[in-house]
């Protein structure tokens, strides 16, 4: 049976070819994407663990220690270079107590004073800038490159610095290890469910394409299946020729699928997905995953088609007697509802505390809405066709509502990839614009990132035993800060003998020059400041610091507690003097901008990701579109000619043919239009609910590259229906009229 | 027979029989009298109508004529019979038919039975057709589209019969 | 000699939605006789045939084919019968359109599990016979409507059926195709004892039969729904 029913597939006719190959390239890219996510998932799996070895603190947990070994001290610290576009830079100092001491992995051999070993990220920008900038950070030479081993990604900035043990020894926060852990670095979680979300979101169009080609020509493939039937086919016999149908162009489509995953894999680890890229070894997939998604694919493929074909009916007779489906009713609008109302009700009350509830409300009630939206979309199309109907001034909209009324799910299903990308580009497009603006507020807007802050450690951070006996800020420093290209200002701040420990003093004439930073009471002489950000309050211009009864010239005599540089914001006068005060303050907590400290990386990959996605999911859905209007067209080849035969004589030939455009472009214009505002409305509210009851925030409207999307999105997808009417004069030609 | 059919359906002078005749069957060949009066000296000779009585006036036109209980048989007999199928029988079908709405027969199974006969007709024509020659295939195809043309007829004749019945009992 | 019965229908009733399409007609058909079924159109002929063939299941009714019921089977076994039991011609709409004339005429033997070789052979026997040899290998698109209609007979013929259902064979054909059709017909089921339910609105066509049937509004007509022995002897004579 199955070799007949493998002839029968690919004896079928023209039209049926095309939709077999269609239907294989729609597979292949569900199956590419799959398996992307797949080995981005992995891969990062892989980079956490890598780089387990950074947060080594020698905990009885970590690894055992080797027998022999010696100890060795070991500190691990992050520095930033770059400004706002910057990049994190791991630095770890270590230095051996003995020749067995723990090596990390990477590296040949632990570095002594004045060496290091660089990753090779890391080396080339050392040799790109300028000394002053990154390299004087870092006293000694570089005596080997980290290997991959070592490494998250290939633009992993790590260095391993070598010091002397008295040296090291005495700087808090170095810990006397015997051996290297190598547990997991940061969890990846958030980033993988990020990850996750968007793979999925991606597939929803690539579905929804891989349906539109399988109904390619159904009707004549259900004619086919109504003759076999006559001449004896059980209806078990169907639906296994139409299973043999599907898994052969679900078998062509993952083979395909997995080439073009192979062929682009080195490709796709250059872009920085999660903010790295990614070693290509390590975008790979495991053997069960890989044999997994070969049998999965084809055999869902398989029981899609069988369940298809049993809903249907076919009988000897063909489906001359249709009987008149149920009209889907309003009751579709629930599921969008219950998960509008499922946020709504996390708005109200507030929501989990867990990091895993918080994902299950939001992905849940995320999740219910866009399954709803699409299931609501059909009511929708009929909704609006009737409205149209009843409002009809030509023959053109009265012919359109009625087709519209009578095969909703073929028009809505055209659509829906488009709809779910503009639902899904709003929510995360709107989410995010908000966020970055509050965060921009968060960190005092431009100045957060202009302003390099350094903090010299409290009273009981600088000598946890005794008085405060505080550190000074040598005057060459602030003279060589001065001196520094695009430096304007060089605040120090000093200890409070008498306030809280988070106080500082600052001399109110210099604050003056800062505004950013906030400003004195008019008149005070000396100020106490706290220039760490808390909260959202923090860096707001207008904050006015208590004055505290000193006088300035007494500040200079109190030791420092911390420098703030005003820079013009280039990287250079920013990683200039941020060198100057690493080498002069070595071991303390690198400096910083405000934006820096506060840094979200997350936020960077999330926009990176929703980029991603609107910029995939509009060609897919543009596919789907195109291949849903052609085979409406198809379909109804034989009326329109007939109706373009009417026409005659030559004049009324054109208006007939103006006519059918028309209704073609009614047809798939109206419901477009009618869902598009539903989902930019409902993708609204659903960010407004999120950020309301996640982030407290308030929405803000998005930027022009937003509006530019929806409507680019909308005129790509009209100017997809308008390149189907040249198809539409010739297809309809006097030939097509014949008799079959 | 028609002329007894007409009888029966209501008793007449002469002169009316020809004029019902007329109205109903001969609109391109009226009668002529001289007819009607042999043919119902004819009837009367065989009993199957009775004239009643003479009326002032004389002549064979003053009399009104019944119809007898054998000549009500006749009709029926004559009615229920289907006739011999053979092409141009137009006049006989109609007549038939005519005659039943007038007498409230049921023409609807007279009908029936005229199909079934010319059936019966073509089945042995098409019989012919398949064991004889060339010849024989052309003739009895020629009286298979005609008795063909007679059935489609009876068929719009049986659908239409109710509006036929109103419009000849006026 | 009364022949024995081999499909036979008592009180149909079937409808679809809220139009009712037979109500209470029964046949019986006499096994080898060719019976024709009239009727205006909307009568519910072709719904009679459906159900007597085992395609349409109706509402109410005993069907019977060679003594076993059929109207109570489910659809696998129902289809089964359409394999080598049955065989059908229509109007139009029964070749599928990708497949030659030979794979069409195949079809019910490579779906009964024949191997194609043997099914294929089978296959071009027929098309001499019905006058189509050099026309195997076309498709049903280049055929003249007559051509595809015998093609369609050979299809109802080539596994041997014991019944053939014809549903207006001739109907979208001309006089001269249609009457090669109907001769081929009756003379290949006569030849193989098979019995044939014709239905048809053309008296030409009836006219091959052996007996008719009129079928009025859902009901079977006057005329006697059972064989009658003359049909039967006439048949014997010849």
């Amino acid at each position: 049976m199955i070799p007949l029913a493998l002839r029968l597939t690919l004896r079928s006719g023209r039209e049926a070819i095309i939709r077999l190959v269609l239907t294989a390239a729609a597979v292949a890219l569900g199956v590419a994407l799959l398996l992307a996510a797949l080995a981005a998932i992995s891969a990062l799996s892989a980079q956490s663990l890598r780089i387990g070895w950074l947060n080594n603190t020698g905990t009885p947990n970590s690894a055992p220690t080797a027998p022999g070994a010696d100890p060795e001290w070991w500190l691990t610290s992050y520095d930033q270079f770059g400004g706002q576009q910057g990049r994190e830079i791991n630095r770890v100092d270590v230095a051996a107590l003995g020749p067995h001491s723990p090596v990390p992995p990477g590296i040949p051999r632990l570095p002594g004073p004045g060496q290091y070993y660089a990753s090779p990220a890391m080396a080339a920008l050392l040799r790109s800038v300028p000394a002053g900038q990154l390299a004087d950070r870092y006293p000694g030479h570089q005596v080997g490159t980290i290997g991959p081993a070592a490494l998250q990604s290939p633009g992993s900035l790590v260095i391993v610095v070598g010091d002397a043990p008295a040296q090291l020894a005495r700087v808090p926060g170095a810990v006397r290890v015997t051996s290297i852990g190598t547990g997991p670095g940061d969890s990846p979680q958030a980033i993988v469910a990020v990850l996750g979300i968007v793979a999925l979101a991606l597939l929803f169009p690539v579905l929804v394409f891989i349906s539109t080609a399988t109904r390619l020509a159904a009707a004549r493939r259900e004619q086919r299946f109504a003759a076999m039937r006559l001449a004896g086919a059980t209806p078990r016999q169907v639906s296994l020729i139409a299973a043999v149908e599907a898994a052969a162009a679900a078998i062509a489509g993952t083979a395909a699928g997995f080439g073009l995953f192979f062929l682009l894999r080195a490709d796709l680890a250059k872009i920085p997905f999660t903010g790295q890229p990614f070693f290509p070894a390590d975008l790979s997939l495991s053997a069960l995953s890989i044999v997994v998604v070969a049998l999965s694919v084809p055999a869902a493929a398989a029981v899609i088609a069988h369940i298809a074909l049993q809903r249907v009916r076919i009988n000897p007779l063909g489906v001359a007697r249709r009987v008149r489906a149920r009209r889907p009713g309003a009751w579709r609008a629930l599921l969008v509802l219950a998960g509008i109302g499922e946020l709504a009700y996390f708005t109200a009350a507030g929501h989990p505390a867990s990091l895993n509830g918080q994902l299950l409300a939001y992905l849940g009630g995320g999740a219910l809405t866009v399954v709803g939206l699409v299931i609501a979309g059909l009511w929708l199309t009929i909704a609006g066709s009737a409205l149209l109907a009843r409002h009809a001034m030509s023959p053109a909209a009265l012919l359109a509502a009625r087709r519209l009324a009578a095969s909703p799910k073929v028009a809505f299903r055209s659509i829906s990839g488009m709809i779910l990308a503009v639902f899904v580009a709003t929510v995360t497009v709107t989410i995010i614009t908000s966020m970055t603006s509050s965060h921009a507020l968060q960190t005092g807007g431009a100045a957060g990132k202009d302003i390099l802050v350094t903090d010299l450690g409290s009273a009981s951070q600088q000598n946890p035993t005794g008085p405060p006996s505080g550190v000074t800020v040598p005057p060459s420093l602030a003279t060589r800060l001065r001196g520094v290209p695009g430096v304007s200002v060089v605040l120090v701040s000093h200890l409070d003998p008498f306030g809280t420990a988070d106080d500082s003093l600052v001399d109110c004439g210099q604050l003056a020059l800062l505004p950013a930073l906030g400003t004195c009471a008019p008149g005070a002489a000396v100020a106490a400041v706290d220039f760490q950000p808390h909260g959202a309050t923090a860096w707001a211009h207008h904050e006015v610091w208590p004055t505290v009864s000193m006088t300035a010239s007494r500040l200079g005599s109190l030791p420092a507690s911390g420098i703030a540089v005003g820079t013009d914001g280039s990287t250079a006068a920013i990683e200039t003097a941020r060198t100057l005060i690493e080498v002069a303050f070595p071991f303390q907590a690198a400096p910083a901008t405000v934006f820096e400290t506060q840094g979200e990386y997350l936020l960077s990959a999330w926009q990176q990701l929703a980029d991603v996605l609107i910029l995939a999911s509009l060609p897919i859905a543009g596919c789907s579109l195109a291949v849903s209007v052609a085979a409406g067209l198809t379909d109804r080849q034989r009326p329109f000619s007939l109706l373009r035969l009417t026409g005659t004589p030559v004049g009324l030939l054109r208006r007939v043919v103006g006519l059918l455009r028309r209704v073609v472009a009614l047809e798939s214009a109206v419901p477009l239009l009618a869902v598009t505002v539903v989902s930019v409305g409902l993708g609204l509210l659903v960010a407004e609910l999120f950020l309301n009851s996640q982030l407290g925030l308030n929405l803000l409207p998005p930027g022009p590259a937003y509006y530019g999307f929806v409507a680019g999105g909308l005129l790509l997808s009209l100017a997809i229906i308008a390149a189907t009417f040249p198809l539409l004069a010739r297809i309809t030609g006097p030939e097509a009229a014949r008799s079959e | 027979m028609t002329l007894l059919g007409l009888l029966e359906w209501k008793p007449s002078y002469g002169y009316d029989l020809k004029r019902d005749y007329d109205g109903y069957f001969g609109r391109d060949k009226p009668l002529q009298f001289g007819q009607v009066y042999a043919t119902l000296a004819r009837l009367a000779r065989d009993g199957k109508v009775a004239a009643g009585e003479s009326e002032p006036g004389g002549g064979p036109d003053r009399k009104r004529y019944f119809i007898t209980e054998a000549g009500v048989a006749e009709v029926d007999i004559w009615l229920a019979e289907p006739a011999a199928p053979e092409p141009h029988l137009q006049p006989v079908l109609f007549t038939k038919v005519v005659l039943a709405l007038l007498l409230r027969r049921p023409a609807e199974s007279y009908l029936d039975a005229q199909r079934t006969a010319h059936l019966q007709r073509m089945r042995e024509l098409t019989a012919l057709k398949q064991e004889g020659g060339m010849l024989d295939t052309y003739l009895a195809d020629y009286a298979l589209f005609h008795l063909e043309a007679d059935m489609r007829w009876i068929d719009m004749t049986a659908a239409r019969l109710d509006a036929l019945a109103e419009e000849v009992r006026k | 000699m009364t022949r024995e019965i081999v499909i036979e229908a008592r009180d149909l009733v079937t409808s679809f939605g809220a139009t009712i399409a037979l109500r209470g007609a029964s046949v019986a058909v006499a096994c080898g006789e060719i019976l024709a079924v009239m009727g205006p159109s909307g009568s519910g002929k072709s719904t009679l045939l459906h159900c007597l063939a085992g395609i349409l299941v109706p509402d109410s009714a005993e069907v019977y084919f060679a003594d076993q019921r059929i109207d109570t089977l489910g659809e696998n076994r129902r289809s089964a019968p359409r394999r080598d039991k049955f065989g059908f011609v229509f109007q139009f709409g029964q070749l599928v359109p990708e497949l030659t004339a030979e794979e069409n005429v195949a079809l019910p033997l490579l779906l009964g599990g024949a191997r194609r070789a043997e099914a294929l052979r089978r296959a071009r026997e027929w098309f001499p016979r019905l006058g189509l040899e050099g026309l195997e290998r076309h498709l049903s698109g280049e055929m003249s409507g007559g051509e595809a209609q015998r093609v369609a007979l050979a299809r109802g013929l080539v596994a041997g059926p014991e019944v053939l259902f014809a549903d207006e064979p001739t109907g979208s054909l001309d006089s001269l195709a249609g009457e090669r059709v109907m001769n081929l017909l009756a003379t290949a089921a006569r030849d193989q004892g098979t019995t044939v339910v014709l239905v048809t609105h053309e008296p030409r066509v009836a006219a091959y039969a052996d007996r008719e049937i009129i079928v009025r509004d859902g009901r079977i007509g006057t005329t006697p729904a059972t064989p009658a022995p003359t049909g039967a002897a006439r048949r014997e004579n010849q």
